[in-house]
Protein backbone atom coordinates (compact mmCIF):
# COMPACT_ATOMS: atom_id res chain seq x y z
CA UNK A 1 0.00 0.00 0.00
CA UNK A 2 1.20 3.51 -0.70
CA UNK A 3 0.40 6.42 1.52
CA UNK A 4 1.22 10.07 1.30
CA UNK A 5 1.58 12.23 4.39
CA UNK A 6 1.58 16.00 4.07
CA UNK A 7 2.68 18.10 7.02
CA UNK A 8 2.02 21.83 6.98
CA UNK A 9 2.68 24.62 9.49
CA UNK A 10 -0.47 25.61 11.39
CA UNK A 11 -2.16 28.75 10.10
CA UNK A 12 -1.27 30.76 13.20
CA UNK A 13 2.44 29.97 12.93
CA UNK A 14 4.72 32.44 11.24
CA UNK A 15 6.59 30.63 8.47
CA UNK A 16 9.75 32.65 7.80
CA UNK A 17 10.90 30.17 5.15
CA UNK A 18 7.68 30.54 3.20
CA UNK A 19 7.84 34.31 3.57
CA UNK A 20 11.40 34.44 2.19
CA UNK A 21 10.41 32.26 -0.78
CA UNK A 22 7.30 34.36 -1.39
CA UNK A 23 9.36 37.55 -1.55
CA UNK A 24 11.83 36.06 -4.03
CA UNK A 25 8.99 34.54 -6.08
CA UNK A 26 7.25 37.92 -6.34
CA UNK A 27 10.43 39.63 -7.46
CA UNK A 28 11.13 36.89 -10.02
CA UNK A 29 7.63 36.81 -11.44
CA UNK A 30 6.79 40.46 -11.07
CA UNK A 31 3.37 39.25 -9.88
CA UNK A 32 1.57 39.18 -6.56
CA UNK A 33 1.75 36.00 -4.53
CA UNK A 34 -0.49 36.17 -1.48
CA UNK A 35 1.15 33.44 0.53
CA UNK A 36 3.61 30.56 0.38
CA UNK A 37 3.85 28.13 3.23
CA UNK A 38 6.45 25.38 3.37
CA UNK A 39 5.56 21.91 4.55
CA UNK A 40 6.85 18.35 4.27
CA UNK A 41 5.80 15.49 2.03
CA UNK A 42 6.33 11.81 2.83
CA UNK A 43 5.81 8.79 0.57
CA UNK A 44 5.30 5.67 2.63
CA UNK A 45 5.01 2.06 1.47
CA UNK A 46 3.63 -0.49 3.93
CA UNK A 47 0.97 -3.19 4.18
CA UNK A 48 -0.14 -1.75 7.51
CA UNK A 49 -3.61 -0.13 7.73
CA UNK A 50 -4.35 3.58 7.61
CA UNK A 51 -4.46 3.80 11.44
CA UNK A 52 -0.81 2.81 11.67
CA UNK A 53 0.21 5.52 9.25
CA UNK A 54 -2.00 8.02 11.10
CA UNK A 55 -0.14 7.13 14.30
CA UNK A 56 3.20 7.61 12.58
CA UNK A 57 2.10 10.95 11.12
CA UNK A 58 0.78 12.17 14.46
CA UNK A 59 3.63 11.05 16.70
CA UNK A 60 6.74 11.28 14.58
CA UNK A 61 6.24 13.04 11.26
CA UNK A 62 4.50 16.10 12.71
CA UNK A 63 4.64 18.16 15.89
CA UNK A 64 1.13 19.05 16.99
CA UNK A 65 2.27 22.29 18.59
CA UNK A 66 3.10 23.81 15.24
CA UNK A 67 1.98 21.51 12.45
CA UNK A 68 -1.09 19.84 10.92
CA UNK A 69 -0.94 16.62 8.95
CA UNK A 70 -3.02 14.85 6.30
CA UNK A 71 -2.71 11.19 5.38
CA UNK A 72 -3.74 10.22 1.85
CA UNK A 73 -4.07 6.66 0.58
CA UNK A 74 -2.98 6.30 -3.04
CA UNK B 1 32.73 17.30 25.04
CA UNK B 2 32.05 20.90 26.07
CA UNK B 3 29.81 19.74 28.89
CA UNK B 4 32.44 17.26 30.05
CA UNK B 5 34.97 20.11 30.02
CA UNK B 6 32.63 22.27 32.09
CA UNK B 7 32.02 19.47 34.60
CA UNK B 8 35.76 18.87 34.92
CA UNK B 9 36.54 22.57 35.37
CA UNK B 10 33.79 22.87 37.96
CA UNK B 11 34.79 19.64 39.74
CA UNK B 12 31.44 18.04 38.99
CA UNK B 13 31.95 14.29 38.65
CA UNK B 14 30.56 13.20 35.29
CA UNK B 15 30.47 10.34 32.83
CA UNK B 16 29.32 9.94 29.24
CA UNK B 17 26.31 7.72 28.69
CA UNK B 18 26.04 6.23 25.20
CA UNK B 19 22.70 6.74 23.43
CA UNK B 20 22.21 3.00 23.00
CA UNK B 21 22.42 2.35 26.72
CA UNK B 22 19.22 1.79 28.65
CA UNK B 23 19.90 3.03 32.18
CA UNK B 24 20.94 6.20 33.99
CA UNK B 25 21.01 4.47 37.36
CA UNK B 26 23.32 6.02 39.91
CA UNK B 27 23.28 9.51 38.39
CA UNK B 28 21.93 12.60 40.17
CA UNK B 29 21.56 14.65 37.02
CA UNK B 30 21.37 13.95 33.29
CA UNK B 31 22.60 16.55 30.81
CA UNK B 32 21.47 16.39 27.20
CA UNK B 33 24.11 18.49 25.47
CA UNK B 34 23.84 20.51 22.30
CA UNK B 35 24.78 19.35 18.83
CA UNK B 36 22.83 17.95 15.91
CA UNK B 37 21.42 14.57 16.88
CA UNK B 38 20.54 12.51 13.79
CA UNK B 39 21.58 15.43 11.61
CA UNK B 40 18.46 17.36 12.70
CA UNK B 41 16.55 15.32 10.10
CA UNK B 42 12.76 15.70 10.11
CA UNK B 43 12.80 18.15 13.07
CA UNK B 44 15.49 19.03 15.57
CA UNK B 45 15.50 16.53 18.40
CA UNK B 46 12.62 14.37 17.20
CA UNK B 47 14.57 11.30 16.11
CA UNK B 48 16.74 11.38 19.24
CA UNK B 49 13.67 10.93 21.39
CA UNK B 50 13.46 7.36 20.13
CA UNK B 51 17.04 6.52 21.21
CA UNK B 52 17.17 3.58 23.63
CA UNK B 53 18.52 5.78 26.43
CA UNK B 54 15.59 8.20 26.28
CA UNK B 55 13.15 5.83 27.99
CA UNK B 56 15.52 5.77 30.95
CA UNK B 57 15.84 9.56 30.89
CA UNK B 58 12.06 9.98 30.74
CA UNK B 59 11.62 7.61 33.65
CA UNK B 60 14.40 9.36 35.60
CA UNK B 61 12.78 12.77 35.05
CA UNK B 62 9.32 11.55 36.01
CA UNK B 63 10.73 10.27 39.29
CA UNK B 64 12.13 13.74 40.01
CA UNK B 65 15.68 13.30 38.70
CA UNK B 66 17.34 16.49 37.47
CA UNK B 67 17.58 16.81 33.70
CA UNK B 68 19.13 19.72 31.83
CA UNK B 69 18.88 19.99 28.05
CA UNK B 70 21.09 22.50 26.30
CA UNK B 71 20.31 23.69 22.76
CA UNK B 72 19.59 20.45 20.84
CA UNK B 73 19.01 18.89 24.27
CA UNK B 74 16.26 21.49 24.86
CA UNK B 75 14.73 20.55 21.50
CA UNK B 76 14.74 16.88 22.54
CA UNK B 77 13.04 17.71 25.87
CA UNK B 78 10.20 19.48 24.05
CA UNK B 79 9.80 16.63 21.56
CA UNK B 80 9.61 14.13 24.42
CA UNK B 81 6.99 16.38 26.10
CA UNK B 82 8.95 16.90 29.31
CA UNK B 83 8.78 20.60 28.44
CA UNK B 84 5.97 22.45 26.68
CA UNK B 85 6.26 24.24 23.37
CA UNK B 86 8.78 23.76 20.61
CA UNK B 87 11.67 25.51 18.86
CA UNK B 88 11.25 26.94 15.39
CA UNK B 89 13.78 28.27 12.91
CA UNK B 90 15.18 31.62 13.96
CA UNK B 91 12.93 34.33 12.61
CA UNK B 92 15.76 35.78 10.52
CA UNK B 93 16.45 32.26 9.10
CA UNK B 94 20.11 32.55 10.02
CA UNK B 95 22.33 30.57 12.31
CA UNK B 96 23.12 32.91 15.19
CA UNK B 97 26.33 32.67 17.13
CA UNK B 98 26.96 35.39 19.69
CA UNK B 99 26.93 36.25 23.36
CA UNK B 100 23.54 37.26 24.74
CA UNK B 101 22.30 38.64 28.03
CA UNK B 102 19.80 36.58 29.95
CA UNK B 103 17.57 37.82 32.73
CA UNK B 104 17.00 35.15 35.36
CA UNK B 105 13.30 35.00 36.13
CA UNK B 106 12.97 32.54 38.97
CA UNK B 107 15.32 32.79 41.93
CA UNK B 108 14.13 29.45 43.27
CA UNK B 109 14.93 27.61 40.03
CA UNK B 110 17.22 24.70 40.97
CA UNK B 111 19.45 25.18 37.93
CA UNK B 112 20.14 28.89 38.46
CA UNK B 113 19.76 29.16 42.24
CA UNK B 114 23.43 29.89 42.98
CA UNK B 115 23.73 32.73 40.52
CA UNK B 116 25.04 35.92 42.09
CA UNK B 117 23.79 37.94 39.15
CA UNK B 118 20.32 38.72 37.82
CA UNK B 119 21.56 38.92 34.25
CA UNK B 120 23.95 36.34 32.82
CA UNK B 121 26.01 36.63 29.68
CA UNK B 122 26.16 33.33 27.78
CA UNK B 123 26.79 32.34 24.17
CA UNK B 124 24.07 31.10 21.85
CA UNK B 125 24.79 29.09 18.70
CA UNK B 126 21.70 27.82 16.92
CA UNK B 127 19.59 27.91 13.79
CA UNK B 128 16.40 26.75 15.48
CA UNK B 129 16.10 28.47 18.82
CA UNK B 130 12.93 30.42 18.26
CA UNK B 131 10.84 29.24 21.20
CA UNK B 132 7.17 28.89 20.41
CA UNK B 133 4.16 27.80 22.45
CA UNK B 134 0.41 28.43 22.42
CA UNK B 135 -1.07 31.34 24.38
CA UNK B 136 -2.47 28.86 26.89
CA UNK B 137 0.93 27.27 27.39
CA UNK B 138 2.56 30.69 27.80
CA UNK B 139 0.07 31.51 30.53
CA UNK B 140 0.74 28.12 32.12
CA UNK B 141 4.50 28.82 32.08
CA UNK B 142 4.08 32.30 33.54
CA UNK B 143 1.50 31.34 36.18
CA UNK B 144 3.69 28.54 37.48
CA UNK B 145 7.03 30.38 37.45
CA UNK B 146 8.41 28.01 34.83
CA UNK B 147 10.24 30.62 32.75
CA UNK B 148 13.83 30.39 33.97
CA UNK B 149 15.51 32.95 31.71
CA UNK B 150 14.65 35.46 29.01
CA UNK B 151 16.76 37.29 26.44
CA UNK B 152 17.40 40.81 27.69
CA UNK B 153 19.73 43.78 27.60
CA UNK B 154 22.70 43.86 29.99
CA UNK B 155 20.52 45.74 32.47
CA UNK B 156 17.70 43.24 32.20
CA UNK B 157 15.39 45.00 29.73
CA UNK B 158 13.40 42.34 27.88
CA UNK B 159 12.24 43.82 24.61
CA UNK B 160 12.19 42.98 20.94
CA UNK B 161 15.56 44.64 20.35
CA UNK B 162 17.12 42.09 22.69
CA UNK B 163 15.34 39.09 21.24
CA UNK B 164 17.85 37.38 18.92
CA UNK B 165 15.66 34.72 17.35
CA UNK B 166 11.98 35.67 17.66
CA UNK B 167 11.21 33.57 20.74
CA UNK B 168 7.78 34.07 22.30
CA UNK B 169 8.06 36.45 25.30
CA UNK B 170 11.87 36.47 24.88
CA UNK B 171 12.02 32.96 26.36
CA UNK B 172 15.50 31.43 26.43
CA UNK B 173 15.02 28.73 29.05
CA UNK B 174 12.12 27.03 30.83
CA UNK B 175 11.52 24.29 33.36
CA UNK B 176 8.73 21.81 33.86
CA UNK B 177 6.16 22.52 36.55
CA UNK B 178 8.02 20.45 39.15
CA UNK B 179 11.23 22.34 38.36
CA UNK B 180 13.47 19.29 37.89
CA UNK B 181 13.66 19.49 34.09
CA UNK B 182 15.35 22.50 32.52
CA UNK B 183 15.82 23.35 28.86
CA UNK B 184 17.76 26.32 27.53
CA UNK B 185 19.12 27.46 24.19
CA UNK B 186 22.25 29.26 25.50
CA UNK B 187 25.40 27.28 26.23
CA UNK B 188 26.49 27.60 29.88
CA UNK B 189 29.20 24.98 29.25
CA UNK B 190 30.94 27.45 26.94
CA UNK B 191 31.21 30.10 29.64
CA UNK B 192 33.29 28.40 32.31
CA UNK B 193 36.99 28.40 33.14
CA UNK B 194 38.99 30.14 30.43
CA UNK B 195 35.87 30.67 28.32
CA UNK B 196 33.88 32.87 30.69
CA UNK B 197 32.41 33.10 34.14
CA UNK B 198 28.65 33.30 33.99
CA UNK B 199 28.16 29.67 32.94
CA UNK B 200 29.76 28.63 36.19
CA UNK B 201 26.69 29.71 38.15
CA UNK B 202 24.65 27.05 36.38
CA UNK B 203 27.18 24.31 37.11
CA UNK B 204 27.49 25.46 40.71
CA UNK B 205 23.71 25.32 40.99
CA UNK B 206 23.79 21.65 40.04
CA UNK B 207 25.49 21.40 43.43
CA UNK B 208 26.19 17.75 43.02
Amino acid sequence: MKYTVIVTPKKAILDPQGKAIKNVAQNYLGKTIDSIRVGKYFEIETDEPLETVEKLAKNILSNEVIEDYRVLKS
Amino acid sequence: MDCKYACDVMSVKSEFVWYEETSVKGFDCVILPGGFSYGDYLRSGVLAKFSPIMNAVLDFAKKGGYVMGICNGFQILTEIHLLVGTLLKNNNLRFIHKDVNLKLENSSCFFTRYSKKDVLKLPIAHGEGNYFCSDDDLKYLEDNGMIAMRYSSSDGKMDIANNPNGSVANIAGITNKEGNVFGLMPHPERAVGDLGKDGEYIWKSLGI
